[in-house]
C-alpha cells in the first residue's frame, strides 16, 4: 500500500535521511528525461517572454488604428490579418499575453495558496475545522461571480476611484473566488490517505499533522490538482473576458486573448483569423501548462525512478 | 513516446485551423456560403419560380390589381379571394401562408405588449396590436387617422377634441368608448402604477405631473370624456405636436382594467382585443402567437392571419433567416460578419432594404460642467478628429448608417444637415489647434480618459474603439474604451450630476416633432450640459402654432446652436437595412416619397398602416420557408 | 451517521442564512436599481411611488427581515422579470426545461467521459489518447457559444439537418431540436471527466499494488475496473460532484442561443435587471443544490473508500 520509494529507508523518509538538494537534482534529471514536459517548458518560457517583452517584438504598438485597413486577413505587412478597428493582429495578440498570462497564472497563484491551506486545514485536522471550511466553500460556491464583480464596482464608486478596473482587481475577483475546487480536491486526497500505513507510521514517529500533510501527502494529492490547475487557466482567461461584459477589467484598447475570442464571435462567421489565433494561444497555454505539470508531477514521483 | 505527444499538439494545432477554416472558410469567397443558403432556396420549387416573379413590378398605388401573372394559377388565386371578410391581393399566397414569423430579443426584459403598462419592458418585435391608436403613420411619416377619425383643436390652442370611430369594438362584443381612453390615460399618470414612460407627457397634458406626484388626485387629469365617442386632451400651453404624440395612444379596456389590473393581456383567458390581432398564445420565455381580430370593425384590417413573435438571441437572427424560420431580421441585429455575407451575395443584397427607421443618432457626450470638458475649445476638438466616412466604410458599412456631423438626421422635420456639416467636420488640423488654444498642445496636460458605451452592440464597440485610437493619435490624449453593462451605465447617467465623464449613446424618436429629439437635450434633461438660450429656443419653438416653415427654421437656429457649442459630437445616423424576404408584399412597402422601399417605423403595430398592408405573395414558393 | 447528518443539516440551514444575508447585501449595494430606466431619468415623485410599491424605499434591514419572514412561510415574491407569476411558479415553468437539458448532457458527458479517460489511461500515449487530448483541449478552450454558434452554422444553416432552436414541450418542436444544446452542453464536462479520469487511472495504474495485482495474474479488465478505476474515483466525485448542480440550473449562453425556456438564464439576467426576489430565490437554489451535492459527496467517498470515515 505504501507509496514510498524503494531506494530510500523504507519507514518515514523524510529530509534528514535524504538532502533536498539531492532530491531535487533527481527531479531535474527526470523531467530533463522527458522531451514533452521539456518542450512544453520551452513553449511556456516563450510565451512569457513574448509577454514581458511585447514592446520589443511586438511590429506595431498594439493600440494603433489604421482605419483604412480594418478586418484585413494575413497578408505580408500583417502577418496575422487585422482586426475591425484596423490594428495590427499579431500585436495585439503578442500584448494579449501579458493580460492573459497575468491573469491565468496569478489566479492559480492565489487559488493554489488559498486553496491549498484551506483544504490542508479541513482534510487533515478534520472536525469543526473541516466543518467550517467546507461549509465557507459552499456559501462561496453559491455566490456569482457576476454579482461579486459589480459589488467591487460599486465599492471603487464609493470610494471614488469609479472608472476603476485594471488587472490588479479582476485577478483579485476571480481568485478570491476561485480556489474552492482546490481547497475540495486537496480535502478529498487527504482525507483518502490519512489513515495509510504510511501516515500512522510517520506519525508514531512523532511527525506532526502538519508536517505528515506537507511531506508525504500533499505530493500524493499532485495529480489531480495538476489538472485543476491546468484547467483553472482558461476559466480564468474566459472570465476575465467575461467581467468586461459588465465593463469591469481590463478596458480596450489594452488586449486580451478572452477578450478576442469573445470579441470574434460576431466577426467568425467571416474573419476566422480573429478567433482562431486567440483560441490557439490558449489552448497552447493551457496545453504547455498541461504537459508541464504531468512532466513535474512524474520527475517528483521517486517509483517512476525504476520505470 | 514524449515525441508522439508532441505530435498530438501539432495535430491538434493543425486540426483546430481545419475545423475552424471549413467551418468559418468563407475568408477567401465570402459569398459562398450564403450563395449556397439561397441556391438551396430556390431549387425546391425552381419551375414556379418564373410565373409569380413579374408580380413585383406592379408599382406603388394602392391597387396592385394589374398583376397579370396571378391569374394563371386560376384555381387557387380564386379560393383565396377572401380572408376574415379581407379581400386578398390577386398575387397573394394560399391563407395557411399568411403568416408572419419574427424573432424577439429573449436577452431584454419583456413583461407585456402594452405601452401603458410599461414601454421599456413592453415585449419584442410585435406589440401593440391589440387595440388602435388615434392615430397612425403611413411610410411618409404622415399622420393618418386611426381610432380617432378626426380632431380639432380650439381658438386657444390648448383643448384637442378627438372624434373616436364609432364603429370599434371589444371582442368581448363591448363598444370602444372614449371613457377606455381616459381609463388608459389615468393608468399612465396613476403614482400607484408608477409607468416609466411619465416623462412623455409630463408638461405637454395638462395636470400630468401633478397627478404622477401624487399632488392631485388622477380625475383632474387634462384628459376627459365629452361624450362616449369624443376625447378632450388639454394642454399646459400649446402643443401643436399634440396629434404626434397621439400616436401612443393604444387604449386598454377600462373593465379589464379594472378587473384584472395592467397585465390583463399576459393571457389569453384575460386578453380583449378591439385591434387588428388577439392574443392567441404567450408560453412565457419562448413564444408568443397572434391571430388575426375576426370582430375588428377598424381600419387597419389585415391581410396576415397569424403573427408568430419567438423568443431567441439577436445573435442567431440571420442564421435562422438563412435557414428560413424567420421573415424579418431588422438590421441592428446583423453583426459585421452577417453584413459582409448580405453585401457580396446579390441574392441577400436584394433582401436588404435601407431605410431610416427611427432616426436614430449615435453621439459622444461629455461632462461639461467640469474640466477639461467644461472648455467648448475641447469638446469641439474631439469633434473634428473623427473620421466618420471611414468609419462608415469599414465598420459601420454603408448599409447600415450614413456620416453625422448634425442631430437630426435627414427625412427628420427640421434637418439642416448640409448646412451644418461644416461645423464638426473631420479636420486633424483645426483639432489640433482648438486643443492648443484650450491649454493641451499635443494633449500634454490632458487626464486619462474612459469612454463608456452602454451595453452596445460589437459594431459600436468597434467604432468607440476606432474613435479613442483617433483621438490618441491625432490629439495624443489616452482614452479606454469600457462597455458598461446596461443599470450601471444608466445609473450612472441619471446621476445628477452625471458620474458620466466622456460616453456614448444614441437616440431615436418617439414621434415624429423635432421638439421630441430636441429634448433630450434640454437642461436637466439627459445630459448634463445647460444652456438657457438653447432651452429657451426649443421650448417657444415646440409651442409656436404660427407658421410650420418658420417655427421649423426655429428648431434648425437651436440646433445649429447644439452643434456649435457640441455637448455632443454626433457620429452616425442609424440608416439600417433591414432583411426581409422578397415575398413579403404590400403598397406600404412600395418606395415613399424618398425612393425607400421598406417596412418603416414602427413596423407591425397598431402605431402603423403597415399592418394592413403587408401579406405574403405567391413567390414563398420559391423558397424553402419552415412555419413553425 | 445520524449525529453526523443532524450536523450537515444544521450547516446547511448556517449556509442558507449566510447566503441569503451576503446576497441581498450585495444586490442592494451594486449600481442601478430594478426601475432605472433608460431614457430619462424617472422624475423622483414617480420613482418614490415605485419603490414604495416594492417595499423598496425601507431600511434595508427592515426589508432583508420581510423578506425572510416570507421565505420561511414559502412566499419568495414576485420576479420583476415576469410579474404575472410568483417566483416558485417561474422556477417550477423554468427549472424542468433546464433540468432535462442538463440531465441529458450529463448523461452523454460522463459516459462519453469516462469511456474516453479509461481507454487513455490504458492505451497511454496511443493515437487514442491524443484524440481524447486533443478533444478535451477543445473542448476546455473553445468557450460554449462559440460551439453553439458553429453547430447551429454547420448542422441548420448549411446542412439543414436540423432545426437552429427550440425545445420539445407540449405542441411545438421535435427531439431534433434538443441534439445541437445537449452536445454544446456536453462538451465541457465531457472533457473535464476524460481529462480527470485519465490523470488518475495513469496514476493509480502505476502504483504498487495494480503491479502486485498483475502480478497475482488478475486480468486486465479485472484489473482496470476493480482496483484502478475505484480508486480513480475520489477526484472525479470532488470535481465531477459540482458539474451535476452546474449543468442542471441551466447555461445562459446554450438557453438564449438554442431558444431554451429553461432557468439558465435567469441566473444571469437577475442580476443584469436588478430583479432582486430573483436573484435571491436563484442564489438560494444554488446553495441548496451544492449543499446537497458536497453532502453526498462527501457520503460517496466513505463508499468508494472505506478508509475514509464521516465525523
Amino acid at each position: 500500500m505504501s507509496t514510498v520509494a524503494s531506494d530510500t529507508p523504507a519507514v518515514a523518509p523524510s529530509e534528514q535521511y535524504r538532502p533536498a538538494s539531492n532530491l531535487w537534482r533527481d527531479a531535474a534529471r527526470r523531467f530533463r528525461k522527458n522531451k514533452l514536459a521539456v518542450a512544453a517548458l520551452v513553449v511556456m518560457i516563450l510565451l512569457i517572454l513574448t509577454a514581458i517583452f511585447a514592446d520589443v517584438i511586438a511590429p506595431y504598438p498594439y493600440d494603433y488604428s489604421e482605419l483604412a485597413d480594418a478586418l484585413q486577413f494575413p497578408n505580408a505587412k500583417h502577418l496575422l490579418g487585422t482586426d475591425s478597428v484596423g490594428r495590427d493582429f499579431l500585436s495585439r495578440l503578442i500584448y494579449g499575453a501579458r493580460v492573459s498570462l497575468a491573469v491565468g497564472f496569478s489566479v492559480q497563484a492565489i487559488a493554489l495558496v488559498i486553496g491549498l491551506t484551506f483544504g490542508t486545514l479541513a482534510g487533515m485536522f478534520g472536525g469543526w475545522v473541516d466543518y467550517i471550511v467546507m461549509r465557507w466553500v459552499e456559501v462561496l460556491t453559491a455566490i456569482p461571480i457576476w454579482l461579486f464583480a459589480l459589488f467591487l464596482i460599486s465599492i471603487w464608486r464609493a470610494t471614488g476611484t469609479f472608472s476603476g478596473g485594471g488587472l490588479f482587481n479582476v485577478i483579485v475577483a476571480i481568485g478570491l473566488i476561485g480556489w474552492v475546487d482546490i481547497c475540495r480536491l486537496t480535502r478529498a486526497q487527504l482525507l483518502s490517505l490519512r489513515t495509510t500505513d504510511y501516515v500512522l507510521a510517520a506519525h508514531a514517529l512523532g511527525a506532526t499533522r502538519l508536517q505528515i500533510a506537507l511531506r508525504h501527502l500533499l505530493p500524493n494529492a499532485l495529480a489531480p490538482l495538476i489538472v485543476a490547475i491546468t484547467l483553472g487557466v482558461p476559466t480564468a482567461i474566459f472570465t476575465e473576458a467575461g467581467l468586461s461584459f459588465l465593463g469591469f477589467g481590463i478596458n480596450d484598447p489594452l488586449p486580451s486573448w478572452g477578450k478576442m475570442v469573445a470579441d470574434a464571435n460576431s466577426y467568425i462567421r467571416v474573419y476566422w483569423h480573429l478567433g482562431l489565433f486567440p483560441t490557439l494561444l490558449i489552448a497552447m497555454t493551457m496545453l504547455s501548462f498541461s504537459f508541464v505539470g504531468d512532466g513535474l508531477r512524474d520527475a517528483l514521483d521517486p517509483h517512476l525512478n525504476k520505470a | 513516446m514524449s515525441r508522439n505527444r508532441l505530435w498530438s499538439v501539432i495535430v491538434f494545432v493543425c486540426v483546430a485551423m481545419l475545423a475552424l477554416a471549413a467551418c468559418g472558410g468563407t475568408a477567401p469567397a465570402p459569398s459562398g456560403e450564403a450563395q449556397n443558403a439561397s441556391n438551396a432556396n430556390a431549387a425546391p420549387t425552381s419551375a414556379a419560380a418564373e410565373s409569380a416573379a413579374p408580380t413585383s413590378a406592379a408599382n406603388d398605388s394602392g391597387a396592385t390589381a394589374p398583376t397579370s401573372a396571378a391569374s394563371d394559377s386560376g384555381a387557387a388565386a380564386s379560393a383565396n379571394g377572401t380572408l376574415n371578410g379581407v379581400k386578398l391581393p390577386d398575387d397573394a399566397a394560399p391563407a395557411d401562408q399568411q403568416v408572419y414569423v419574427v424573432h424577439y430579443d429573449n436577452t431584454s426584459d419583456f413583461t407585456t405588449v402594452d405601452f401603458y403598462e410599461s414601454v421599456y419592458k413592453r415585449g419584442g418585435a410585435v406589440s401593440d396590436v391589440l387595440s388602435d391608436s388615434l392615430v397612425r403613420l403611413d411610410k411618409n411619416f404622415k399622420i393618418q387617422p386611426g381610432a380617432a377619425t378626426k380632431w380639432e383643436v380650439d381658438s386657444s390652442g390648448l383643448v384637442w377634441t378627438f372624434h373616436l370611430d364609432p364603429n370599434l369594438m371589444w371582442n368581448d362584443d363591448t363598444p370602444v368608448t372614449a371613457d377606455d381612453y381616459v381609463a388608459t390615460f389615468r393608468y399612465g399618470a396613476d403614482p400607484k402604477h408608477a409607468w416609466d414612460f411619465t416623462w412623455f407627457f409630463q408638461g405637454v397634458i395638462k395636470n400630468w405631473s401633478e397627478v404622477v406626484e401624487g399632488k392631485v388626485p388622477v380625475d383632474q387629469l387634462g384628459v376627459a370624456a365629452a361624450d362616449p365617442h369624443t376625447l378632450q386632451v388639454t394642454t399646459v400651453s400649446p402643443a401643436p405636436y399634440l396629434p404626434a404624440m397621439m400616436l401612443y395612444s393604444d387604449t386598454m379596456q377600462k373593465k379589464a382594467l379594472e378587473a384584472h389590473g395592467g397585465l390583463y393581456n399576459s393571457d389569453p383567458a384575460t386578453s380583449v382585443s378591439s385591434g387588428p390581432f388577439v392574443l392567441k398564445e404567450w408560453r412565457k420565455g419562448d413564444r408568443l402567437i397572434y391571430e388575426a381580430n375576426p370582430k375588428y370593425k377598424g381600419t387597419n384590417k389585415p391581410f396576415i392571419q397569424k403573427i408568430v413573435v419567438i423568443g431567441a438571441a439577436p445573435s442567431t437572427d440571420f442564421a435562422s433567416y438563412q435557414a428560413g424560420e424567420i421573415d424579418f431580421v431588422t438590421g441592428s441585429n446583423l453583426s459585421p460578419a452577417d453584413n459582409q455575407i448580405i453585401e457580396s451575395d446579390p441574392e441577400l443584397k436584394k433582401q436588404s432594404h435601407p431605410q431610416p427607421n427611427d432616426f436614430r443618432t449615435d453621439y459622444l457626450f461629455f461632462d461639461d460642467q467640469n474640466p477639461p470638458f467644461n472648455d467648448v475649445k475641447v469638446r469641439q476638438a474631439f469633434s473634428h478628429v473623427i473620421d466618420r466616412d471611414t468609419l462608415i466604410q469599414q465598420i459601420i458599412k454603408p448599409s447600415q448608417g450614413i456620416p453625422a456631423y448634425s442631430f437630426l438626421m435627414p427625412g427628420f422635420p427640421a434637418s439642416n444637415s448640409k448646412e451644418l456639416s461644416s461645423i464638426q467636420n473631420y479636420d486633424v488640423a483645426a483639432a489640433k489647434k482648438l486643443l492648443a488654444d484650450a491649454g493641451y498642445p499635443d494633449g500634454k496636460g490632458f487626464p486619462k480618459i474612459t469612454l463608456w458605451l452602454r451595453n452596445e452592440a460589437p459594431v459600436r464597440q468597434a467604432v468607440a474603439q476606432a474613435i479613442a485610437a483617433s483621438i490618441k493619435q491625432n490629439l495624443g490624449i489616452d482614452v479606454e474604451v469600457s462597455n458598461k453593462e446596461n443599470k450601471t451605465f444608466t445609473d450612472a447617467m441619471n446621476a445628477k450630476p452625471t458620474q458620466i465623464q466622456f460616453g456614448m449613446v444614441s437616440y431615436g424618436m418617439d414621434f415624429l416633432d423635432p421638439f421630441n429629439m430636441l429634448s433630450v437635450w434640454l437642461g436637466g434633461g439627459r445630459h448634463n450640459w445647460n444652456n438657457a438660450q438653447f432651452d429657451e429656443m426649443v421650448k417657444k419653438a415646440a409651442s409656436f402654432t404660427g407658421d410650420p416653415n418658420e417655427r421649423i427654421k426655429m428648431f434648425q437656429d437651436a440646433e445649429k446652436l447644439l452643434v456649435t457649442e457640441a455637448p455632443g459630437v454626433f457620429i452616425y445616423h442609424r440608416y439600417q437595412s433591414d432583411l426581409y424576404r422578397p415575398y413579403l408584399k404590400g403598397t406600404e412597402l412600395e418606395p415613399d416619397q424618398n425612393g425607400v422601399a421598406a417596412i418603416h417605423w414602427p413596423g407591425i403595430s397598431s402605431f402603423s398602416q403597415v399592418v394592413s398592408s403587408i401579406y405574403v405573395s405567391k413567390d414563398v414558393a420559391n423558397f424553402d420557408r419552415q412555419l413553425p | 451517521m445520524a449525529r453526523y447528518l443532524i450536523g450537515r443539516i444544521i450547516g446547511l440551514i448556517i449556509v442558507f442564512v449566510m447566503v441569503s444575508v451576503i446576497a441581498f447585501f450585495l444586490m442592494h449595494s451594486v449600481p442601478g436599481g430594478p426601475f432605472d430606466e433608460e431614457k430619462s431619468p424617472l422624475p423622483p415623485a414617480a420613482k418614490a411611488n415605485i419603490l414604495r410599491k416594492y417595499g423598496l424605499d425601507q431600511p434595508l434591514y427592515v426589508q432583508y427581515l420581510r423578506y425572510m419572514w416570507s421565505a420561511v412561510h414559502g412566499d419568495f415574491g414576485i420576479s420583476f422579470q415576469s410579474p404575472t407569476e410568483s417566483v416558485i411558479q417561474l422556477i417550477a415553468r423554468t427549472w424542468p426545461v433546464s433540468i432535462q437539458l442538463g440531465g441529458l448532457a450529463i448523461l452523454v458527458a460522463f459516459s462519453s467521459g469516462l469511456v474516453f479517460g479509461i481507454v487513455a489511461a490504458i492505451r497511454q500515449n496511443s493515437w487514442i489518447d491524443y484524440v481524447v487530448t486533443f478533444i478535451s483541449t477543445l473542448g476546455i478552450t473553445v468557450p460554449n457559444f462559440v460551439i453553439a454558434i458553429w453547430l447551429l452554422l454547420i448542422f441548420s444553416v448549411r446542412l439543414r439537418w436540423l432545426p437552429t432552436g427550440g425545445w420539445p414541450t407540449e405542441g411545438s418542436g421535435n427531439w431534433k431540436a434538443m441534439i445541437l444544446p445537449v452536445i454544446t452542453l456536453a462538451l465541457g464536462p465531457s472533457a473535464l471527466v476524460a481529462r480527470y479520469t485519465r490523470s488518475s487511472m495513469v496514476e493509480v495504474i502505476r502504483s504498487e499494488y495494480i503491479r502486485t495485482a498483475r502480478a497475482k495474474g488478475l486480468s486486465e479488465q479485472v484489473v482496470v475496473m476493480r482496483h484502478a478505476l475505484k480508486n480513480a474515483l475520489i477526484p472525479l466525485i470532488t470535481i465531477l460532484g459540482p458539474q451535476i448542480p452546474n449543468l442542471i440550473t441551466g447555461t445562459i449562453f446554450v438557453e438564449v442561443i438554442y431558444r431554451i425556456p429553461g432557468l439558465g438564464k435567469f441566473f444571469v439576467s437577475s442580476i443584469y435587471l436588478r430583479d432582486y426576489p430573483m436573484i435571491m430565490a436563484t442564489m438560494l437554489l444554488v446553495a441548496m443544490l451544492w449543499s446537497f451535492t458536497y453532502l453526498l459527496s462527501d457520503i460517496l467517498y466513505t463508499i468508494v473508500d472505506p478508509r475514509i470515515r464521516l465525523n
